[in-house]
């Protein structure tokens, strides 16, 4: 646990959360399906994450798969993410199994549930390959495109902007209750007595950052409406400008193309070979 | 009605904000937790519930839980690279649900009683729309659960006894505590910092607003989208080519869940409606 | 411009205001009128309205705070309350106080565009990049909000509202979350905006010194109302009616005031229209000393030169043994020893920001830490506090290395003040947040002790109070009393009088003097020149993550250089003190008017034997 505490609190330092951020804004150039408009992947993804519930061809779902594992070797995604997801899976599923036995269950049931797991699977996948092609504004401006309330997107550039301050003020108010307060002395079975004291000051902290958030949300609300945010969510010459970039070019066609050609086959290789 | 505080629309967006803000920042902060895993129970911190309710009870409830929610998918997922796509449209609903409810239920924010029911009601809902959800996947999942022995069984152990261990973790220690321990002490006293005045103690019945015409309506409609959903759904009509607002902003996760959700607070809102005309009745008509 | 100087951009007739839910007015009876291509300071109190006014002036009231408001006012010769805030805004800019919550966007660029965009102007890429130029933010462009200076990001806040190409630019107190130097900046380019743009620019500002040498004309107000408007030196002249406010006039003006009261004290009775008026900048101030016949080097208005070779004088002093070494029968309390300390970046690798620092620090010391922003301030003082430990070399603090105690540990000798009062109140009152260490640690019997910290601090009538809801001056002293209450023998505080107003500076530095019987050496990282002028008795100057420089608060005003590349500006009365030939040079007015009548009646009497 000693040698939890210090990486856990590293892990929450302004500088390690300003590298995170800029990894997931730069993190995204030039991978496959990056190059695609960000709507057109929006609703690529949303077929993929849906249709597999309704396919119990497994067929289907493995040639699926297929196309997820390449869409997602080509996002350069990092293996410790597919490891995680894959012990993840393996274990839930497992764990199910497990307990089945005790309610009279054997392992036939392994076959019933290989369906499941390749769907969630599938599911998975496509989102982890399209999300990590995707930088997060892009996606709200994707989001914005397809409808979605303009207080969605400002909060992502406003996260950008926000996260570093408000973890710091977080950090130095837990420092305020460490520097003045008593750590427990006898740190009891398991260290039970540390963990309590911290995970008691880790809640009540939040007292004042709420208190000290609401001062600057104030402000920053003030400074929205003089530059117009409330004014622009009810005209609609901002989201047009704004959005003017995002354009639907031959390649996006090609791909919506060469997606359901690729679905099409694959239906009807699973009639003709079902599995 | 809903307009309880009567906020104006920047004072709503302030809410919004701040929700969106301290929510994000607790969850980047419970994700970071690390968790002990018991076999298939897993102790962990869920999340932080504790924030939004606290915000949804002091303020507008509707703005303070879509403030949260978006916090969560902006700050958690989304900044960090690990938005989740569908899954996270789930969540967000079965939260957003849990915490707007919860909220409304306050008329009196120093009543501990009523803190402590809101905050096991706004765990309650949420973890019991999730469990729906997941059951309903696996259902849903698998062609014939019935005829898989054990297994149908196995699913409702393990996602029973994760219920009650959220229940009681994440609920009693990271939801009941700190809302009564946070509510009565920012009462009156945040307020000026967003230049507002403090919400009024409402005397009247909150049960009485709880089951206002307008939620009733907001649950009929939820049934009703759900409904179409999975008609469309089973009329096997291609995803692709069906209206793709509806289909990314509500996966079929979803229509899971809104039946659910809808159904529930439905019934809820049915149940007071009845008890109010109840006690109405007894003053002279019959029930 | 000197052609429409009189058509007026704003009027004001009887306004009267008061917030939703609040017992007094704001603003009682205001009446103004404000001439197109001004450039005016207000000046007052806290709570004297100041804010308020100008939040009437881009419509913020009365459209978006729904209160009592009553009387007109004319922007562009049309009334303000037939507007909407996002119309008014377009002709009224305004920055705030608190301009990092103003930021709302994550890149430079994108902040820049934002209003223009919102309010669907097709060039709004144009406006960023124009008002980007137009402040020389350029270079900075790509940059993210957070990787900015205070400074840089004023500039930017300041861009944004420059991007709707208004004519009237707010700009509300600069001066208080800026050091010297940058706010310099600011009013660089606000005074090239008003005369070569042509814009109005109104500052609320109380510090006379940039009031003198950027403003045209300044308005005093007093608990609402407006005291009255005039030219900048002759309003500044009113030395006695700014002192009733607490506002402080420029040293300057403070210096000849004196000057002129001691050697001619008939003045005093005379009606202050019949006395010429007082200098109240540095160049102004060199005609009075030619006047006098007191400048040495008065035709030297730029004293750069006069720097240098005070410098160069001074690196002697500077290459002397360490003059801490006269200090070694004082205990060390502090020892840093080949410390090394640096931050991840994006690359991975490590960003030094300390780089073998050797520093030994005595009891009885009061050690102003000085240097531009990123110099190692911050993290040297975090080191202390042992929130931070060395990557390489050693920290000793009261015997305990650092690295092998936890921060709890340490606290029971350190006590660590934050630059930001609002993260140190972690509890509902200010009393508790003071009793807070000492009852965590259960010590029996601290109420005495806590009483006379509160009694001491004059925060006995607050106690029950959050301390955020109250004062900048009050949050200070409330911060300082919670560290005392740690009863530690180290004291670290960062940027202790920033965001301050004179007077509770000046209350402050006084607080600051009187820890020493209490805590056995004190430490503030500082842009406050006064400060360590007023206060310190060791000065560190860090530059790039060394010690640039260890010696006396007299001595580190000579080096100009070393200053100039730290980006500090020395106080007013120092640079009047090089300009007048004074060496060593003088820290207080008092100290220089004593000089200079002393060096006066030397001439005098040199003159008369001859």
């Amino acid at each position: 646990m000693e040698a939890v505490k210090p990486s856990f609190w590293d892990k929450l330092s302004v500088e390690q959360i300003k590298i995170e951020l800029m990894r997931t804004a730069y993190g995204h150039a030039n991978t496959f399906l990056s190059r695609f408009d960000p709507r057109v992947l929006v609703i690529w993804y949303a077929f993929f994450a849906i249709a597999p519930w309704f396919i119990f061809n497994k067929t289907v779902l493995l040639g699926m798969l297929a196309l997820m594992v390449v869409l997602t070797y080509t996002s350069r995604v990092s293996t410790l993410v597919l490891v995680i997801l894959a012990v993840g899976l393996v274990s839930d599923v497992g764990y199910m199994l497990f307990v089945s036995f005790f309610f009279g269950g054997s392992l036939d049931a392994i076959w019933s549930l290989s369906t499941l797991t390749l769907k969630l699977l599938v599911i998975s996948l496509a989102s982890i390959a399209v999300f990590a092609s995707m930088d997060p504004e892009k996606f709200s401006d994707a989001m914005l495109s397809l409808g979605m309330p303009a207080q969605f997107s400002f909060g992502i550039s406003y996260g950008y902007r926000m996260l570093p301050i408000l973890i710091e003020e977080y950090n130095n108010l837990i420092y305020s209750y460490r520097l003045r307060g008593r750590t427990p002395r006898n740190k009891g079975l398991l260290k039970w007595r540390y963990l309590v004291y911290m995970g008691k000051i880790t809640v009540i902290a939040f007292y004042p950052l709420i208190l000290n958030t609401a001062k600057r949300t104030r402000t920053t609300v003030e400074a929205l409406e003089v530059k117009g945010f409330t004014y622009a969510m009810t005209s609609s010459q901002a989201k047009k400008l704004k959005l003017a970039y995002l354009r639907i070019e031959r390649h996006d066609y090609l791909f919506i193309a060469v997606s359901v050609l690729f679905v099409a086959a694959l239906f009807t290789l699973g009639r003709i070979f079902p599995l | 009605m809903l307009s309880r505080n009567e906020m104006t629309s920047s004072q709503k967006l302030m809410v919004f904000i701040l929700a969106m803000s301290l929510y994000g920042i607790s969850n980047m902060f419970t994700e970071l937790i690390p968790s002990v895993k018991l076999g298939f129970i897993e102790l962990k911190v869920e999340y932080f519930m504790f924030v939004p309710l606290t915000l949804a009870i002091l303020f507008n409830p509707l703005y303070a839980a879509l403030g949260a929610s978006f916090g969560e998918v902006i700050f958690g997922e989304l900044l960090l690279g690990q938005f989740g796509g569908l899954g996270e449209v789930e969540k967000f609903i079965e939260f957003s649900l849990a915490v707007y409810i919860a909220g409304l239920l306050v008329s009196n924010p120093s009543n501990r009683r009523q803190l402590a029911l809101a905050a096991y009601v706004a765990i309650g809902i949420d973890q019991l729309l999730s469990v729906i959800v997941d059951i309903a996947k696996v259902g849903f999942g698998i062609e014939d659960l019935e005829a898989v022995p054990g297994l149908p069984e196995s699913i409702f152990v393990i996602e029973g006894v994760n219920f009650l261990n959220t229940m009681i973790v994440s609920g009693t220690l990271f939801t009941l505590l700190p809302t009564l321990y946070l509510v009565p002490r920012l009462y009156g006293k945040i307020e000026p910092l967003l230049g507002m005045k403090p919400r009024e103690t409402r005397v009247k019945a909150s049960f009485g607003e709880f089951a206002s015409p307008r939620l009733m309506l907001l649950s009929i409609l939820f049934i009703l989208i759900a409904g179409t959903a999975e008609f469309m759904s089973e009329a096997d009509i291609n995803f692709a080519v069906w209206e793709p607002e509806f289909v990314e902003q509500y996966g079929n996760g979803v229509v899971w869940a809104s039946i659910g959700a809808a159904a529930l607070v439905l019934v809820a809102t049915l149940i007071f409606s009845i008890r109010r005309s109840a006690r109405k009745a007894t003053h002279a008509r019959k029930l | 411009m000197n052609l429409n100087q009189q058509e007026p951009i704003i009027e004001i007739h009887g306004l009267t205001f008061r917030y939703p839910g609040a017992t007094d007015d704001v603003l009682r009876d205001v009446s103004l009128t404000i001439a197109r291509g001004d450039f005016i300071a207000i000046a007052g109190g806290n709570g004297s309205g100041k804010s308020t006014l100008c939040k009437c002036l881009n419509g913020l009231i009365p459209n978006y705070y729904v209160g009592d408001f009553s009387g007109s006012l004319l922007i562009n010769g049309a009334p303000a309350h037939e507007q909407t805030v996002s119309s008014l805004s377009r002709q009224v800019a305004y920055v705030f106080q608190d301009f990092e919550n103003q930021l709302v966007r994550p890149s430079v660029y994108d902040e820049a565009c934002f209003a223009p965009l919102n309010y669907g102007y097709a060039d709004y890429r144009e406006r960023g990049e124009r008002a980007l130029q137009l402040l020389g933010l350029t270079h900075l462009r790509d940059k993210w909000i957070w990787e900015l200076s205070g400074g840089q990001k004023h500039m930017v806040a300041l861009a944004g509202a420059l991007s709707l190409d208004p004519d009237v630019i707010v700009v509300d107190e600069p001066v208080a979350q800026l050091d010297p130097f940058h706010a310099r900046l600011i009013y660089d380019k606000l005074r090239i905006l008003n005369e070569v743009h042509g814009k109005t620019i109104i500052v609320i500002e109380h510090h006379t010194e940039f009031i003198a040498e950027y403003g045209n004309t300044m308005l005093l107000m007093d608990r609402g109302r407006i005291r009255w408007v005039k030219p900048v030196r002759e309003a500044l002249n009113a030395i006695s009616e700014l002192g009733e406010l607490h506002i402080e006039p420029p040293q300057v003006t403070e210096a000849f005031h004196r000057l002129r009261e001691r050697t001619t004290p008939t003045t005093q009775d005379s009606p202050a229209s019949s006395r010429p008026l007082y200098p109240v900048t540095l160049a102004q101030a060199a005609d009075w000393l030619d006047d006098l016949s007191l400048g040495k080097d008065r035709y030297q208005p730029d004293h750069s030169n006069s720097g240098d070779d005070v410098s160069s004088r001074d690196k002697q002093t500077h290459e002397l043994p360490q003059e801490a070494d006269s200090r070694s029968g004082r205990q060390p309390l502090v020892r840093f020893e080949q410390v090394t300390y640096g931050y991840k970046d994006m690359a991975r690798t490590t960003a030094p920001v300390l780089r073998g620092v050797n520093l030994t620090l005595y009891e009885g010391d009061r050690i102003a830490l000085i240097g531009n922003n990123g110099a190692g301030k911050s993290t040297l003082m975090r080191l202390i506090s042992g929130i931070r430990k060395p990557q390489q070399g050693r920290v000793t603090v009261c015997g305990q290395i650092t690295r092998a105690v936890s921060p709890e540990e340490l606290s029971d000798d350190v006590a660590f003040i934050f630059q930001n009062p609002e993260e140190m109140f972690i509890e509902d009152s200010i009393r508790k947040d003071v009793e807070y260490f000492l009852k965590a640690r259960r010590i029996p019997d601290y109420e005495a002790f806590i009483e006379d910290i509160m009694v001491r601090f004059r925060l006995k009538e607050l106690e029950q109070r959050d301390g955020r809801l109250m004062s900048g001056g009050q949050q200070r002293r409330a911060t300082l009393a919670i560290g005392l209450a740690m009863r530690p023998k180290i004291m670290l505080l960062d940027e202790p009088t920033a965001s301050l107003d004179l007077a509770s500076r000046r209350e402050m530095t006084e607080l600051l003097d009187r820890l020493q019987d209490r805590v056995q050496t004190v430490i503030v990282a500082t842009h406050d020149m006064q400060l360590v002028a007023d206060w310190a008795n060791r000065v560190i100057v860090m530059h790039n993550g060394q010690v640039a420089l260890d010696t006396d608060g007299r001595t580190v005003f000579e080096c100009a250089p070393l200053l100039e590349q730290a980006g500090l500006i020395p106080p007013q009365i120092v640079r009047l003190s090089h300009m007048a030939g004074i060496s060593p040079v003088c820290l207080t007015v008092e100290e220089l008017v004593a000089r200079l009548i002393e060096r006066s009646c030397k001439e005098e009497t040199a003159i008369g034997s001859c």
